[in-house]
């Protein structure tokens, strides 16, 4: 792909750089989030459509991993032009099932036992389909479970899919093989954490001990006698997608009660486990009929070691932005502003993420804030059409947990924003006592 | 009184232990305390006994397959994936056994499987006919009846395919079998082909297509 030295113009090119979200960073990270997080209403309707199928095509050919790609990009709705992200979530739902017969193959390979065996009830038809598994209902004792079973051989082909999936990347973010190797391993090493469902199993259980005590939060009861390797059992959770919810026009409390239960579950994890659910994806919540929130998959867990952590949020939450020489070395600390930059890129740099930061942070700023105003999504959507303007954003900068934590933190200011919910944002603040940047 | 799964049980166990056949059926029957006479009661030869153990280990998958609760609701599809599964699982329990009787590469169906062929196209042209009356699967003038043969290959493909697979658990094998018997079952389904076999027929017998074509 030739080099980009103009701003992509028409439509289509900028869509295209749309879908690098899962994998930009920094400045660039916020400008695909600015978008989405953004508007409803940016025009998509001219997108081409066959483009998208195109692409959906070459995706839907490779399997496991390389769909966790695809709706990693798929996000949301709003950070892809509606005819990629129509594409794109039907990556969802394209995977294969399962036989039958495989499924009580499973079951006899890991419990040697037939499903009948093991519950009361058992449906051999699945109710979701998801990338790597599929759940089934099942009933034991007159309880409702859910019973999450992973097609085999995922964990094995996902290091062979991404290698599939990558020079499409290369392609569609135009970004160089070095450059997207970091990204790319970070993505592989969380994905490679997802397959492996003992493990899923314990953090499962972990963090909703963990959080248990937050307000309005509720998590299933996970069987680790009903788990193995290849299947998780837990308990059924009735409740609607935030989409289905909306729909419902909920009253303003009861709205703001389900934004402050999510703000409050993200910075609980972010500020006192140091690790944070890192899929803010719509699919993994239902909000029950007693108005909570139910956060039923947590197979992709970030951990933000202290070399992230301690620059990151001394930026967003003490005065250190005032600090031009501090917060330099805090941009150096994560790979924002590189060695090798002369001095005006520096400067050039230094204005740009300071901005980013400082609009990242607002909602830091004050005890409580409105996740329903436009404006300052608005203010967020114009940042991001300066930094898409300027060339020196072109290749992708910061440490790969960027990557992770953008995901997750903008995640969670679009959910709020679709919520249009009012929060309290000093519940669990940053601790940055050992900082040592103060 | 022994009986021919002792006898079989026996056979496998010297084969495994010596890595070699028993030199003869005398040596073999006197260890297990029975005269040649008797022995010859139960299997001809030592390849008898063979070829029985692997007929055994089909009709049992199938009998277990059978007896489970869901097999009633299955289609021809499941029904034979289902066997497959149970098969292999059986497998692993004489894998070395199997691995060593494998060895001898033969092309066609080896005299040790001409049994268990049997066994497996009795059950195969059942599944299928059972598919071609639930309109499962497409009944097609010739081709219907090698349907069986088809899922024999495969049956023949997927034993290769366990022998050299070295994943845990054989998982890999678990995934050949669902792609490969879902291609097959894909295949006997109507689809294209019969649009492409019907439209033949009509040129062949519409217009005179063989004489005035020029080659």
């Amino acid at each position: 792909m030739k080099e980009q030295k103009s701003i992509p113009t028409s439509k289509m090119q900028r869509s295209a750089r749309f879908v690098a979200t899962g994998f930009k960073v920094g400045g660039n990270y916020i400008k695909h989030y600015s978008k989405k997080l953004f508007n409803p209403e940016l025009n998509t309707d001219e997108l081409n459509l066959d483009n998208a199928s195109d692409i959906y095509q070459s995706l839907s050919e490779l399997k496991g991993s390389a769909l966790k790609v695809a709706q990693m990009l798929s996000m949301d709705k709003n950070i892809l032009p509606k005819a990629y992200s129509d594409q794109f979530s039907l990556s969802q739902y394209n995977a294969p099932p399962l036989s039958g017969p495989l499924i009580v193959r499973t079951f006899s390979k890991y419990f040697g036992k037939l499903p009948e065996q093991i519950y009361d009830h058992f449906n051999i038809k699945s109710t979701n389909a998801a990338s790597i598994g599929q759940v089934h209902e099942a009933i034991l004792n007159g309880k409702k479970l859910a019973v999450k079973i992973q097609y085999p051989g995922v964990g094995d082909s996902i290091s062979s899919d991404l290698k599939m999936v990558k020079p499409f990347a290369f392609r569609l973010l135009g970004m160089s093989r070095t450059e997207l190797e970091i990204y790319m391993t970070e993505v592989e090493d969380r994905l490679l954490e997802e397959t492996d469902y003992e493990l899923e199993l314990r953090r499962s259980i972990e963090f909703s001990e963990a959080c248990k005590d937050i307000d309005n939060v509720v998590f299933p009861k996970y069987y680790p006698e009903l788990s193995r390797k290849r299947i998780i059992t837990m308990d059924w959770m009735d409740g609607q997608h935030l989409k289905e919810f909306m729909a419902g026009s909920p009253s303003v409390e009861l709205r703001n009660r389900i934004g402050q239960a999510l703000w409050d579950f993200y910075n609980f994890q972010q500020h006192e486990l140091r690790a944070v659910h890192a899929d803010p994806h719509p699919g993994n919540f239902l909000i029950t009929a007693e108005g909570k929130l139910a956060v039923i998959d947590f197979g992709c867990i970030k951990e933000m070691p202290d070399d992230f952590y301690y620059p990151f949020f001394a930026l967003t939450s003490t005065d250190l932005l005032n600090d031009k020489e501090g917060t330099i070395r805090a941009f150096k600390e994560l790979q924002m502003i590189l060695p090798r930059d002369n001095a005006i890129q520096t400067e050039t740099y230094y204005k740009a993420y300071k901005e980013m930061i400082f609009l990242f942070a607002q909602p830091y700023l004050y005890d409580t804030f409105d996740f329903g105003k436009t404006e300052y999504f608005d203010q967020l959507y114009a940042y991001g059409e300066k930094i898409a303007r300027m060339p020196e954003f072109r290749q992708a900068r910061g440490v790969k947990h960027f990557i992770y934590v953008n995901r997750t933190n903008f995640g969670l200011y679009n959910m709020l924003h679709q919520l249009g919910a009012t929060v309290k944002t000093d519940t669990f603040k940053p601790q940055l006592n050992q900082n040592k940047l103060a | 009184m022994t009986t021919a799964e002792e006898l079989q049980n026996a056979y496998v166990d010297y084969v495994l232990t010596h890595g070699a056949k028993p030199k003869s059926v005398y040596i073999f029957a006197k260890e297990n305390n029975l005269s040649e006479q008797e022995f010859y009661n139960f299997f001809g030869s030592f390849a008898g006994i063979e070829e029985s153990i692997w007929t055994h280990l089909i009709s049992k998958a199938l009998t277990e397959v059978q007896a489970q609760e869901v097999w009633a609701q299955y289609t021809a599809r499941e029904k034979t994936l289902a066997f497959f599964y149970g098969f292999i699982e059986l497998l692993k329990s004489k894998r070395s056994f199997a691995l060593y009787t494998l060895k001898d590469k033969t092309t066609g169906t080896p005299q040790l499987l001409r049994e268990a062929k049997n066994v497996f196209e009795i059950f195969a042209s059942d599944v299928i006919q059972q598919g071609i009356e639930t309109r499962e699967l497409a009944d097609r003038r010739f081709f219907s009846q090698r349907y069986k043969d088809a899922l024999w290959v495969q049956f023949g493909f997927i034993i290769n395919f366990w022998s050299m697979d070295s994943s845990a658990n054989f998982e890999k094998t678990d995934e050949a079998i669902e792609k490969g018997i879902n291609v097959t079952f894909d295949l006997f389904e109507r689809s294209a082909l019969d649009s492409l076999i019907d439209y033949g027929k009509f040129m062949v017998n519409n217009g005179g297509f063989k004489q005035k074509m020029k080659f």
